[in-house]
């Protein structure tokens, strides 16, 4: 856009790399964290780049063996935490949520863009305002009335209710999306006597695509990374990652490798879809603020 | 022209066979009318929320009486207790100094990133992949790796502060009254700062190009630029992201649970802490759901003052 | 132990024996320990055990075939049966979870899930469970400061002994459990609330190179320990002690009771009212004070965890903590001190300890803290009689043996496990150790200390204390005296409601 010296060039670049650098390092450090045995975890001065890489601790917490036959031992988290399992309830639970955030979602934006109706700022406002309360405030009732209807220590409760946690996001990330589409599109299908429901299903979501991928993958984070809900809400039934991995810290200290594996572990999903997605997030997340 | 000829006459896009239940349900979707189509979205979010605020308020005028295992009503003295309590208050202090700080700092730092990697030169696509990974790690553990790179002995951050001379060795970052809520900002700041860059770029990319012309055709500086085209344009994408990131940082809670208990003393006390602790630890439910409503009341007023003030509109 | 482990072990061994850290006889005797003569040292390494712990494959750590057909005959109704149980993450539960559950699972027909979290989690899923009266947990994880708390909600195991006369393992034998513990861990009132599972409790580890190399004997008086951890310090190369003092956390509030009770103080007085700022308190915070000067300064942003590491690592040289850290310490793979540390009791209190009847809500003075926990059945479990025939297995002298020789030498809730042949084989350098198993029940027997039992608790010892000890190390108080007549006053206004 903006022409610039080759100069001025190298300077952006090499700031750029930099900045990245400095937020990607704590990634790495935890990363190679996993691969660490714990001595070498807790060297002094911390041992940065150079260690001796072990494979242990995704060994114990997947319970699988890399490589060489082990035996089995008695491993900090009880071996509760053969995370295959884990990772699983993990995956049903982000994609159940965000599927249903984002149908949800995706009708209300639409309404949102394009029809009118009053006090629609209000609306929006109350959208927004039903993220604020603090999290222990709905996990208590959400408890009792989960216990009530038997979806405690469920993956319907669970997901419904990260399902609610992402709407307001969601909500104003596809009318940003919706918004980027020209009216006159809609405008005139209307004149050719198309009903609101086929503009919106032959037209309109077609055209959102990378919108709709967008708006999925951050209410995939968003649920893949929860904590509160799932702590409260679930017992023995399900447990995602970020809970999971607090029960590595033990009456006989944390088990940081371990921790540090699963987190790896986790991560890897997540990234691909943001990968995927990467254009989109970038191009859309005005959260519906520029338009009208 | 009615409707069904106009269908008929129409293309094959716009005619579809639907068995009848479908077509009965899509009815109340091909007019204009808004309602069918946020009903949805109203229904999870009164039962989801509605309840529990219901729910909070009836609590918070009871309170747990843990040998007879039952809420009994106690009226007010959940809300005067509160009037009176110094541990509340100072929470109340330490969520607001937490609020404003990480706030202006994910803003300035967010800008500030967001304009430099605006850019379509080769390698800046992937630069704002890799800083997007932040975001995929759950909260409650980047608290623990934190804690783990702050800590005193061990710790990798610690490490390299002490040895550009900013840490003496003696004031460990986690445990000092004056330097904890820092160490958890930090943990906050890193992993949020990319979100707010996201929404920059994303507001960036869609300004129109003519403006920025027509100022480099004048000879205006970059900072001139930034200043009187970009900040401007920018208001409104600027204000959002705020709002949305502000409500999460008033509630913020995985950091300080995992991080610092809220300690030492009280320096990293956050009120959904305080919520947190009174309605599990103590098993006081009612005084617990009486923290909760307060600190929904006060960020509904900010955040309300926030809209009006920055002319948010949707 | 892995062989790498092994051999990195006997590899440091022989650089500390080369550079004169150990004597000959020590290195013998730490060489022959790990299995091999010197001769194996020009052998190459056969590999005298295998796994970790060392003798996980021998035929005598399969469980006993007698426990396991009672437990399939009693079994017989309750087959298909689910039980839940939430659990701090301890080496006991994690031994049960990880190798001895299915064992139990098959024999009985029944599914056993283990909730494994964080101390305070488990107190939130009890908390929550009791209050709702779901049931949801069949059995309850009771730490010893929360007894009061749920004394109502458990069976006593007693009762249910006599109730179910057809349902009781033979030999199971309540008695053999140590009666300090039933007492400190399990007691409240006249009720028992389910019986003693685990027992970490304080006592003295230090590196007994370090101390041998300043020409020190292991302290015999708290006041020796401050010169020796002073001198350690001073000497510059490590700090002489080490803390648990996260500000906040309940462990700080363990590390306070200790010095408190050694210096015979109390935290309540006979009538119920708060006694840690009266001159004893003070004595005791005096000397905490000097002492936590010869402590790392992170030490008041670690609770256990960050204590244990700092001893593993090699930063600090001796903690009054835990005992079931010890068999980490000699853990060559997850630490540099392994078969360097040394158990020893506590030292003795400084002034005579007080009495129980000197003190209020059933505290038990003793420099010895006791963190020990309870097993039960809770009133709200749907299956209470398949809850109970698990409960009875999994604190049997048996399973006891198993969890101990398997879990890393924790420390036995049996006077019998600490006999037994399989235990005592353990007593040698490595992962799993059980050489400070006889400190550990001496310390039992004669130091130990225990929390008062009253349903606050849990919000004084998890907050009330802890929050205002971490603000007076962090200097938001003028004085020890003015931070414990602030807890005081703090501490009164919740027992008297």
């Amino acid at each position: 856009m903006i022409v610039q010296s080759t100069y001025r060039r190298r300077w952006r670049m090499l700031a750029a790399w930099g900045v990245v650098a400095l937020f990607v390092f704590p990634l790495y450090y935890w990363i190679t964290t996993a691969f660490k045995n714990a001595r070498d975890i807790f060297d002094r001065p911390p041992n940065v780049w150079v260690f001796e890489p072990t494979l242990k601790n995704f060994e114990e917490v997947f319970g699988i063996s890399l490589g060489f036959l082990r035996q089995q031992e008695v491993l900090p988290g009880g071996g509760n935490f053969y995370m295959a399992p884990r990772l699983w309830d993990s995956i049903v639970v982000a994609i159940g949520s965000t599927t249903l955030s984002v149908m949800i979602a995706t009708l209300a934006a639409y309404a949102l863009s394009r029809l009118d109706f009053k006090n629609r700022h209000l609306f929006v406002g109350w959208v927004l305002s039903t993220r604020m309360m603090p999290p222990v405030a709905v996990a208590i009732p959400l408890f009792f009335i989960y216990k009530d209807v038997g979806l405690l220590d469920s993956y319907t409760g669970i997901i419904l209710i990260h399902a609610v946690m992402n709407l307001p996001l969601a909500v104003l990330l596809m009318k940003s999306f919706f918004d980027d589409i020209p009216r006159e599109i809609d405008e005139s299908a209307i004149i050719d006597g198309a009903s609101r429901w086929l503009i919106f299903r032959r037209v309109i979501l077609p055209m959102a695509k990378g919108g709709i991928a967008a708006t999925a993958v951050l209410c995939f984070i968003f649920s893949w990374t929860e904590f509160v809900f799932v702590l409260t809400l679930t017992q023995t039934g399900l447990k995602t990652v970020p809970v999971v991995s607090s029960s590595f810290v033990t009456s006989t200290g944390t088990a940081w490798g371990n921790m540090a594996a699963l987190g790896a572990a986790a991560m890897i999903p997540a990234f691909i879809f943001i990968l995927l997605v990467q254009k989109q997030l970038v191009r859309g997340l005005t959260l519906g603020s520029l338009k009208q | 022209m009615s409707r069904t000829a106009a269908a008929a006459a129409e293309p094959s896009a716009y005619v579809s066979r639907r068995p009848e239940w479908l077509r009965l349900l899509l009815r109340p979707f091909s007019g204009d009318a808004a309602f069918p189509w946020l009903a949805p979205l109203i229904v999870m979010l009164l039962l989801f929320t509605i309840y529990p605020l219901i729910y909070n308020i009836w609590l918070s005028f009871h309170e747990y009486a843990p040998f007879r295992r039952q809420l009994e009503f106690v009226g007010l003295d959940n809300w005067r207790t509160l009037w009176q309590d110094t541990r509340f208050w100072g929470s109340l202090g330490v969520t607001f100094t937490y609020f404003f700080f990480v706030l202006t700092v994910q803003l300035v730092l967010g800008m500030a990133i967001a304009l430099l990697l605006d850019s379509d030169e080769p390698g800046f696509g992937l630069l704002r992949a890799l800083l997007t990974l932040t975001l995929v790690i759950p909260p409650a553990i980047t608290g623990m790796m934190f804690l783990l790179m702050q800590d005193s002995e061990f710790g990798v951050i610690t490490y390299i502060l002490e040895s550009v001379g900013l840490l003496d060795g003696t004031q460990p970052i986690l445990s000092t009254g004056s330097t904890a809520l820092i160490g958890v900002m930090l943990a906050d700041i890193w992993q949020w700062t990319p979100f707010m860059v996201l929404i920059f770029l994303a507001g960036l990319r869609s300004l129109p190009p003519e403006p920025f012309e027509a100022a480099m055709l004048d000879g205006a500086s970059p900072f001139q630029i930034f200043r009187r085209i970009t900040l401007p344009l920018m208001s409104k994408v600027i204000a959002v992201a705020v709002l949305i990131r502000g409500i999460d940082v008033f509630r913020m809670f995985d950091y300080v649970f995992v991080m610092t208990s809220g300690g030492p003393g009280t320096s990293t006390y956050v009120l959904s802490l305080y919520a947190w602790q009174q309605t599990f630890s103590f098993v006081k439910w009612g005084y617990g759901a009486t923290i909760s409503l307060v600190s929904l009341a006060i960020i509904l007023i900010v955040a309300n003052l926030f809209i009006k003030l920055a002319k948010v509109r949707w | 132990m892995r062989d790498s482990d092994r051999k990195r072990y006997v590899a440091s061994l022989t650089d500390r024996y080369v550079r004169r850290q150990v004597s000959r006889r020590d290195f013998l005797r730490d060489a022959g320990q790990l299995g091999l003569g010197l001769g194996a040292f020009g052998l190459g390494m056969s590999r005298p055990f295998g796994g970790k712990p060392a003798f996980a494959q021998n035929e005598e750590l399969r469980p006993n075939q007698e426990v396991l057909d009672w437990v399939r005959e009693v079994s017989t109704p309750f087959r298909g049966t689910t039980l839940k149980l939430a659990t701090e993450s301890t080496p006991p539960s994690n031994a049960i979870n990880s190798q001895l559950k299915p064992f139990f699972e098959e024999a009985s027909g029944m599914t056993v899930e283990i909730e494994v979290l964080p101390l305070e989690q488990v107190l939130q899923k009890l908390t929550l469970d009791i209050a709702s009266q779901l049931g949801t947990y069949d059995l309850y994880y009771i730490d010893q400061s929360w007894a009061a708390f749920t004394a109502q909600d458990v069976f006593d195991p007693r009762e249910q002994m006599a109730d179910k006369p057809d349902l009781a393992m033979p030999d199971w034998n309540f008695d053999d459990f140590l009666p300090a513990l039933v007492d400190g861990i399990a007691r409240y009132e006249d009720r028992l609330v389910g019986v003693p599972y685990d027992i970490p409790i304080f006592i003295m580890m230090y590196r007994r190179d370090v101390w041998e190399e300043m020409g020190f004997a292991a302290p015999t008086s708290l006041e020796e320990y401050y010169e020796q951890a002073k001198a350690v310090t001073e000497a510059g190369e490590l700090y002489g002690a080490t803390g648990q003092m996260k500000s906040g956390h309940y462990s700080l509030e363990c590390d306070w009771t200790a010095w408190l009770w050694g210096h015979g103080g109390s935290i309540f007085d006979a009538d119920g009212k708060f006694a840690g700022h009266d001159e004893r308190g003070l004595e005791a915070m005096e000397y905490w004070r000097r002492l936590y000067g010869t402590m790392p300064p992170g030490v008041t942003g670690w609770t256990w965890d960050g204590q244990g590491q700092s001893i593993a690592q090699g930063v600090a040289a001796s903690m009054m903590s835990w005992g079931e850290f010890f068999p980490y310490f000699d853990d060559p793979s997850a630490t540099k001190v392994s078969g360097l540390m040394e158990a020893v009791r506590c030292p003795p209190p400084k002034h005579p300890l007080r009495r129980v009847e000197e003190t209020g809500f059933g505290e038990i003075p003793g420099v010895g803290h006791q963190g020990g926990s309870s097993l039960a059945v809770s009133q709200n479990s749907k299956n209470p009689d398949a809850a109970w025939i698990f409960m009875q297995w999994a604190t049997s002298y048996d399973t006891q043996v198993l969890i101990t020789a398997l879990g890393g030498g924790t420390g036995p809730t049996r006077s019998s496990v600490y006999d037994d042949p399989r235990i005592i084989a353990n007593r040698r350098v490595g992962p799993g150790t059980t050489r400070h198993l006889d400190v550990v029940r001496e310390t039992i027997a004669n130091d130990m200390g225990s929390e008062p039992d009253l349903p606050e608790w849990a919000e004084l010892a998890n907050d009330t204390i802890p929050v205002r000890l971490g603000k007076y190390f962090a200097d938001d108080y003028g004085s020890a005296k003015e931070a414990m007549d602030d807890i005081a006053q703090a501490v009164d206004r919740i027992v008297s409601g």
